[in-house]
């Protein structure tokens, strides 16, 4: 098999972080190259390079067809490299035949060659076994027809390599074995394909070869035949664990906190216990369901079935006003979307959550900068003042005024989704710190992570969850990256 | 160090007086324009002929004339910083001056119950639209325009498209509160009706309900974030809805201050009402994104606007020019701010060039 594409000796370094080390990779006419880490492997910066998107540090070099090429996303196009992207990226309201075309229109005089785009959309579509019609509307379309679409697209151009992010994690899976199925056919017709997803089965069943990723650097590459699933977890993980942080150990406490079979927004039946004292650990891969259970746990999205107890009482579970008032507290994902006012000053974003718990109506401005200049010196928030905007502070110092925000309604039970997401390693210390204070002085830690060196140094039991249920139950002693990998990706039979 | 931390070390080093001081740039213009108009009288017409701009009859007839469109800007500047915008004030208060008559010279309810049932038909129709805008993702933008045109045929409809009489029975409202006082320079009779202290009364209890109430500060984390402020144990859709309420309330008192001036119900009387008032408060700095904007910039920008067409009909523009002008100063005073904040950086770049020159010249 002739050879397409080969990366040598790429790095990619950001301010303070490596993203990829001394990477190599090829992939050749007609396969399928699979590309496994866990998240952060580098596995992203790696595709944005292949799509132009970024430029790769000095000494990297990438060679495409036998000619070393310098992309850009132009030039990725016209060489023929397309990204498929997990989140779509469509018009949602042109049909199929147009969103293949846009842009890229066949014109004859200045007028669109409507039916000849059409049957070149047709033929392609034929090809792929698909039952779809050039004229169908791309927003009616379910997520995998969607993709179907963007490679029918890449058959069309002629494109040379497809690659596939993510490509399967909204699917049903009737649409999982569409889709491999789909790929085993564009295969033939010599298109090289980089697969990357967290379903290691699927590896198993279309890749060719493998290659796997770990904090930047390349650890492995196999052919498919000689690789076994227990070789592949052991490639993924296998970080030193004595680098890993070291919290101190608090005593544990009392039943703070009880879910009781709750289902809803996509969580079954979920039961757990959390102790005043305890960091409770939710791990999983993205879309197992972490987040929409927090949400339901806080009254965000309603709870379809089960109940919530707090200190051995039933809530009732309508808003998050409800929650703020039996104590709860929730540090979001994206901080910025659902976290912070950002055009807000720092005292009026740290006022904000409490004012459910104020009778007064009247509350003087000198309030607000009492409290924010308080909890900045609490927090070590690096700012001018409290009228600081939070637009003009450095992510970890955002979160801390987030935290700040939470702190300052004397809540018990903190709901942490992915607290150090996006900050840098100083400041991912000092908010390690601030969990560990708060369950010094006896509240409870629900956290939410994907970063598995902080599910390992942090969490008192580790709560596997997939597909929206509980996997199993880890506690301290048995923790281990492999032993959370194997269970986020389906228990013993991958 | 990572980008983020960058961006925010240039943002303290930036210690410019532009941004510490929200309303200084929209001031500073007004100060500016002031002055040259001032110049402009002295050498077109002589310090001999009155009014002059600045005399003291003059600032008041500009109160007069700014008061109604100001209770509005008011409302308007809430809305704005709830994260809408409200496009039906005008067809509004055009609806509230021709059913406060019509209650008045036709229902012969007598004057207070006439107004009581006007203003009341404005905060319900507001609280209408407001319910809508809270409860749907449709844009404000829209939904205020389908009131905006209801409101209209509404009023046409009850005032069969003809304009409604009355005999003076609001006159009280625009009754002169320092009767015999004179400009001490021309001799003219100074006017300060009760419309223009109810003006300033609303734009006082409007900042303090904005600054020193828990009610204000939520409408900012609304406008600023909803998703936060929901998540912060705000209820989101109840406080849009009130927010439009407050507005009709504040349309309802405008229209009546508007109908007692003018003595006839009549469908032009808003007309183009929503456009100065949306004016005067993007002038005053308030962002149509949310979450942005004060009371006192509202201010500035309603006398600022009001007080550009009073001096250019002293300086005996036409009015066709008036217009030109007029956009063309909503738009500088608009983009100045953007401008004078770049500033710094600009200077700091020439700064920059210049020493990398003088040290390539070493």
């Amino acid at each position: 098999m002739k050879e397409i594409l080969r990366l040598t000796n790429i790095s990619k370094t950001f301010p303070g972080v490596k993203a990829l080390q001394n990477v190599s990779f090829d992939l050749r006419e007609g396969e399928v190259h699979c590309l496994c880490g866990e998240n952060g492997a580098g596995k992203s910066t790696l595709i944005k390079i292949l799509s132009g998107a970024y430029q790769p540090d000095e000494g990297g070099e990438i060679w495409f067809e036998g000619k070393q090429e310098k992309l850009n996303p132009h030039l990725a196009i016209e060489l023929g490299i397309q990204t498929i992207y997990q989140e779509h990226i469509v018009f949602e309201n042109l049909s199929i035949m147009e969103n293949i075309f846009t842009g890229l229109e066949i014109v004859r005089g200045g007028f669109l060659q409507k039916s000849e785009m059409n049957k070149k959309t047709e033929g392609v579509l034929e090809y792929l076994k698909s039952s779809l019609t050039p004229d169908q509307i791309m927003g009616d379309l379910s997520s995998g027809e969607q993709k179907c679409v963007e490679i029918a697209k890449g058959l069309i151009f002629k494109r040379k390599v497809i690659i596939l992010d993510e490509p399967t994690s909204a699917f049903s899976v009737s649409e999982i074995e569409n889709l491999l199925e789909i790929i085993r056919t564009i295969k033939k017709s010599g298109i090289g394909i980089i697969y990357i997803s967290h379903h290691l089965e699927e590896a198993f069943r279309i890749g060719d070869r493998i290659t796997v990723l770990r904090d930047g650097k390349r650890v492995s590459n196999y052919e498919m035949q000689n690789l076994t699933k227990e070789q592949l977890i052991k490639d993924m993980v296998g970080r030193d664990p004595s680098t890993f942080y070291k919290r101190e150990t608090v005593p544990i406490g009392d039943v703070v906190f009880e879910a009781k079979n709750v289902t809803g927004n996509g969580a079954r039946n979920i039961s757990f216990e959390l102790r005043r004292g305890e960091i409770l650990c939710f791990a999983g891969m993205a879309g197992s369901g972490r987040s929409e259970l927090m949400n339901v746990l806080f009254g965000t999205t309603p709870l379809d079935e089960g109940k919530i107890l707090i200190n051995g009482k039933t809530v009732k579970h309508a808003n998050p006003k409800n929650s703020i008032k039996n104590s709860m507290c929730f540090i979001t994902e994206d901080r910025q979307k659902s976290g912070l006012f950002l055009h807000q000053t720092i005292a009026r974003n740290v006022i904000i959550a409490n004012l459910v718990n104020t009778k007064k109506f009247i509350i003087k401005p000198s309030y607000d900068n009492e409290t924010g200049d308080r909890f900045m010196k609490v927090l070590n928030i690096k700012a001018k003042n409290s009228r600081t905007r939070v637009s003009s502070l450095s992510g970890g110092n955002q979160q801390k005024v987030v935290l700040a925000k939470w702190f300052n309604t004397n809540g018990e039970i903190f709901i942490f989704d992915e607290p150090t997401h996006g900050i840098d390693v100083g400041s991912k210390q000092e908010i390690y710190q601030i969990m560990v204070d708060l369950l010094k002085q006896g509240k409870a830690i629900i956290m939410v992570s994907s970063d598995m060196p902080e599910v390992i140094s942090m969490s008192d039991r580790v709560i596997v969850m997939k597909g929206g249920e509980i996997m199993t139950e880890l506690d301290r002693d048995s923790v281990s990256e492999e032993n959370v990998l194997t269970h986020s990706i389906g228990g013993r039979e991958i | 160090m990572t980008k983020e931390e960058i961006a925010g070390q240039k943002n303290t080093i930036n210690k410019s007086p532009f941004k510490r001081f929200e309303n200084f740039t929209v001031l500073s213009i007004f100060i500016a324009f002031v002055v040259i108009i001032v110049i402009l009288q002295l050498i077109l017409t002589g310090a001999s002929q009155f009014p002059t701009f600045i005399s003291p009859v003059n600032l008041l007839n500009i109160m007069q004339q700014i008061g109604v469109s100001g209770i509005i800007a008011v409302g308007m500047t809430m809305v704005m910083i709830s994260g809408g915008i409200d496009l039906s004030v005008g067809m509004l208060a055009s609806l509230v001056s021709i059913i406060t008559a019509l209650g008045i010279s036709k229902w012969n309810l007598g004057a207070v119950p006439a107004v009581i049932v006007g203003i009341m038909s404005a905060v319900v129709l507001e609280t209408l639209l407001g319910y809508i805008i809270s409860r749907t993702k449709v844009e404000p933008f829209i939904i205020t325009l389908g009131g905006m045109i209801t409101f209209q045929g509404i009023a046409l409809l009850l005032s069969n498209s003809r304009e409604v009489m009355m005999s003076g029975e609001l006159d009280a409202l625009k009754a002169n509160l320092i009767e015999g006082a004179k400009d001490p320079v021309s001799g003219l009779n100074l006017v300060i009706p009760p419309y223009v202290l109810i003006f300033l009364l609303i734009t006082v209890l409007a900042w303090i309900l904005l600054t020193f109430t828990k009610y204000g500060r939520r409408i900012y984390a609304v406008g600023t974030n909803p998703n936060a402020a929901y998540l912060a144990g705000i209820d989101v859709k109840n406080m849009k809805l009130s927010v439009y309420a407050i507005n009709g309330l504040l349309v309802g008192i405008g229209a009546v201050m508007l109908l007692s001036r003018i003595n006839v119900g009549i469908i032009t009387l808003g007309q183009g009402l929503e456009i100065d008032t949306i004016a005067m408060t993007v002038i005053g700095g308030t962002a149509l994104s949310g979450g942005k904007g004060n009371i006192w910039g509202t201010l500035i920008g309603v006398v600022f606007l009001g007080s550009i067409g009073n001096a250019m009909n002293m300086l005996r523009l036409p009015s066709e020019v008036q217009f030109v002008a007029k956009g063309f100063i909503v738009i500088l005073a608009v983009t100045a701010g953007d401008v004078y904040a770049n500033i710094p950086e600009v200077l700091s770049r020439i700064k920059r060039n210049i020493h990398a020159k003088s040290t390539k010249e070493n």
